[in-house]
C-alpha cells in the first residue's frame, strides 16, 4: 500500500510522514515533555513536504537555545551557529547560494536580544530568507531567565516579583524594520501554522514567522499555567485572528494577539539586486582588463 | 391613465407565468444560505418591479439564519398583491442559491409551470456531518442535478459559484443567478443592470454586471441546447464517501508522557498506560482526526488512514 491515499479535499500528494524528514538516529529529541517547539518543527517539515522542497536544497540555520537545537533533528543541510547570529550566517548563505531554501530557526532570546541587531538589519535588507522565531517567552535552556518577549507580570528566575518591563512585539518590530512577510501563529493550530510557514517559504523576500510556543517545564510551572495540555488549550483564549493594523496600534499586547499572515508585500528582494550589481561591477572590471 | 395601462402591460409581460393571465401576482421565492445574498437578490427584484409601477410585497426570514442558516425571501408582484407570503405550491419561479436549500423548497413550486433555477453550490451544514469519522457519509442530499431536473417542468442547475469565481469574485454568484432569473421575466435589460448597479457595493459594480450577463447568456444557451446535467461536484461528493479504517501507531520509545494527546483528543480515546506511555483505549471511537499526531511534540504518534476496502 504505497499508493498515495486520496482524502476528501486533499490533492493526491503523498501523505506527510515526519519521519522522512528527521534524523532518526537523533530521536527521541532533547526537548522537555510537552514542549511546543516539537510541534513547530513538525509544521515546518509539513510545509516543506507540501511544497515538495528537495532536502538537498533545504538549508536550516539555527542559533543557540532550545529552538537552536532543532536544526540538528532535520535531515537536510543544517548549521548550528553562534548565539544570535543565525540570520547573519543565513544571509551569507542565501547570497552565495540563491538556489537554496534557507530557513532560520531561532528563539526569542536568540533573535531579539542577542541577535536583535542582525534581526532588524536582515528585515531591512529583505533578502530571500525564512525566519521562524519560536517564542516561548523565556530563556529555557539557561534556566528560565527573563527574555525580551516575556509578558508583563510573568515570573521568571530573574523576575521573581513578576516582570515589570514591557515586552517586544516581534511582528510589529519586523514589519517596522521592513520585512516583506510577517506572520504569527500558535502551536495549537498545526494546519494553520503549516499554512503560514508554507506562505512564508513561498514568499520571494524576507519572511518572518513568530510561532507562539509553550515552555511547560520552566515557564509554565513557575507561572502556575498548568502542564502542557492546559498550556496548549490556553493559547485558544489568547489569540485573535486579525489584521496587521491591530499590531501597530496596540504593540504591547494586553490579552489577545492577532495571528495569521499579518503583512505581505512585494518590496524588492535584496539578493537579486545584489547579484545584478555584482554582475555590473564584474563586467566593468573585465572591460578595464581588456583595455589594459 | 397611462400609469395603469403601463402596469397592465408590464404585468402581462413580466414572468414566465404571465401566460396564466395578468390578474394573479407573479410569485418568486428566493432561497439560500445566510451570507449568500438572498436578501440582496430580492431587493433588486422588488426595486425593479416597483420602478415599473407594479405593486410588490416582499417578506423574508433572516436574522438567526445570518451566516450559515436557511434564508428565504418571498417576492410577489403584480397589479394588486394582497398577501406578502406565497401560498404553498404557488411559486412561479424558485431561485435557489444553494443546492440543498433549493431541494428543500422545491415542493412550493407550481407543479406544471414552475421554473426552478438553482446553483449547484453545496454548503454542508454542521448537523449533516455529525459522524466525525474520516470518510463517513454526510447527511446531505444525494440527488444529482439530472435526477432533480427530470422531475421539474423547467429547471436549470447552474454552477454559478464557479462562474463567479472565474470572473474573479466568488461572492458575485448571486448576481449570476439574477442574470438567470432575468431571462424568466420580461423587464428591459437596461433596467436590470441599472437596479443591480444601485444595490451592489460600488467597487464591485463591474464584476457584478459581468456576472449578470454571464448568468443571462448561460440560461439562453441552456434553453437552446439540452440542459447540461454533468455535475463534477456531485461526483466528488460520491467519491468522498469512502469509509476508512484508522490505525494509530505509537512509538513508545519517543513518548515523553506529556499528556497532550490524551487531553486534546476530541473522542477521549487515548490514555497514558501504567508506564505513562500513550495508548489507544478504544480504536472503535477513533475518527482519525489526526489531532494527536499533529500536536505530539515528540513525533511519537502516527495515524494511518486506509480505505476500508483495502483492509478487508
Amino acid at each position: 500500500m504505497n499508493d498515495p491515499i486520496v482524502l476528501e479535499g486533499n490533492a493526491a500528494v503523498e501523505e506527510f510522514d515526519v519521519r522522512k524528514y528527521i534524523r532518526l538516529q537523533m530521536m527521541p529529541h532533547f526537548l522537555c515533555p510537552g514542549c511546543g517547539h516539537g510541534i513547530a518543527l513538525r509544521a515546518l517539515l509539513w510545509a516543506v513536504h507540501e511544497l515538495g522542497i528537495d532536502k538537498d536544497r533545504l538549508a536550516v540555520v539555527s542559533g543557540i537555545g532550545c529552538a537552536g537545537r532543532l536544526s540538528a533533528y532535520i535531515d537536510a543541510n543544517t548549521f548550528h551557529v553562534t548565539h544570535g547570529r543565525p540570520l547573519a550566517f543565513a544571509s551569507g548563505l542565501a547570497l552565495v547560494r540563491p538556489d537554496l531554501h534557507v530557513v532560520v530557526i531561532t528563539g526569542d532570546g536568540d533573535c531579539l536580544a542577542i541577535g536583535g541587531n542582525h534581526f532588524i538589519h536582515t528585515c531591512r535588507r529583505n533578502l530571500k530568507l525564512t525566519c521562524l522565531m519560536l517564542n516561548n517567552e523565556v530563556y529555557g535552556m539557561t534556566g528560565g531567565q527573563v527574555s525580551p518577549t516575556t509578558s508583563e507580570t510573568r515570573i521568571t528566575t530573574t523576575t521573581q516579583l513578576g516582570n515589570a518591563e514591557p515586552h517586544f512585539d516581534a511582528c510589529a518590530l519586523a514589519a517596522a524594520a521592513g520585512a516583506g512577510f510577517v506572520g504569527r501563529e500558535v502551536t495549537h493550530h498545526v494546519p494553520k501554522l503549516k499554512d503560514v510557514m508554507r506562505a512564508a517559504l513561498e514568499h520571494p523576500g524576507f519572511a518572518f514567522v513568530e510561532v507562539m510556543s509553550d515552555c511547560t517545564e520552566i515557564f509554565g510551572r513557575k507561572n502556575d499555567m498548568g502542564s502542557s495540555p492546559e498550556m496548549i488549550l490556553r493559547q485558544k483564549s489568547e489569540i485573535r485572528p486579525s489584521a496587521y493594523r491591530d499590531t501597530v496600534e496596540t504593540p504591547f499586547r494586553p490579552n489577545t494577539l492577532p495571528t495569521g499572515v499579518l503583512m505581505c508585500n512585494e518590496r524588492p528582494e535584496y539578493g537579486a539586486a545584489y547579484r545584478q550589481y555584482a554582475q555590473t561591477v564584474k563586467s566593468a572590471g573585465d572591460g578595464k582588463q581588456k583595455r589594459g | 391613465m397611462s400609469l395603469a395601462s403601463e402596469v397592465a402591460e408590464s404585468s402581462q409581460h413580466s414572468g414566465g407565468a404571465a401566460a396564466r393571465g395578468s390578474r394573479e401576482p407573479v410569485n418568486v421565492l428566493i432561497v439560500g444560505v445566510g451570507g449568500q445574498g438572498v436578501i440582496m437578490v430580492s431587493k433588486v427584484l422588488a426595486s425593479l418591479c416597483q420602478a415599473h409601477g407594479l405593486q410588490v410585497k416582499q417578506s423574508e426570514v433572516h436574522g438567526m439564519a445570518k451566516r450559515g442558516g436557511s434564508v428565504f425571501s418571498h417576492v410577489r408582484f403584480g397589479k394588486q398583491v394582497w398577501s406578502p407570503t406565497i401560498p404553498k405550491g404557488d411559486v412561479d419561479i424558485l431561485l435557489a442559491l444553494e443546492w440543498a436549500e433549493g431541494l428543500r423548497w422545491l415542493p412550493q413550486l407550481r407543479a406544471e409551470t414552475g421554473i426552478f433555477i438553482c446553483d449547484t453550490k453545496r454548503i454542508v451544514p454542521p448537523f449533516a456531518c455529525l459522524n466525525r469519522r474520516q470518510g463517513a457519509p454526510m447527511r446531505y442530499s444525494r440527488e444529482t442535478p439530472a435526477e432533480v431536473i427530470a422531475h421539474v417542468a423547467e429547471a436549470y442547475a447552474v454552477d454559478a459559484t464557479r462562474m463567479a469565481d472565474e470572473l474573479g469574485n466568488e461572492r458575485a454568484a448571486n448576481t449570476v443567478l439574477v442574470g438567470a432569473l432575468s431571462t424568466a421575466m420580461e423587464f428591459p435589460l437596461a433596467d436590470w443592470e441599472r437596479v443591480l448597479a444601485e444595490f451592489v457595493p460600488r467597487k464591485t459594480v463591474g464584476v457584478n454586471l459581468e456576472a449578470f450577463r454571464l448568468g443571462r447568456s448561460w440560461i439562453e444557451e441552456a434553453r437552446r441546447t439540452a440542459p447540461d446535467t454533468s455535475d463534477p461536484q456531485g461526483q466528488g461528493l460520491a467519491a468522498a464517501v469512502v469509509p476508512s479504517t484508522v490505525r494509530v501507531e505509537i512509538e513508545a520509545q519517543w513518548c515523553k508522557s506529556c499528556d497532550i494527546c490524551v487531553k486534546l483528543c476530541p473522542e477521549r480515546c487515548l490514555r497514558l498506560n501504567s508506564e505513562r506511555i500513550a495508548e489507544l483505549t478504544d480504536p472503535a471511537k477513533c475518527t482519525g482526526c489526526r489531532l494527536c499526531e499533529w500536536l505530539c511534540p515528540d513525533f511519537a504518534i502516527r495515524v494511518h488512514l486506509q480505505p476500508a476496502a483495502a483492509v478487508a
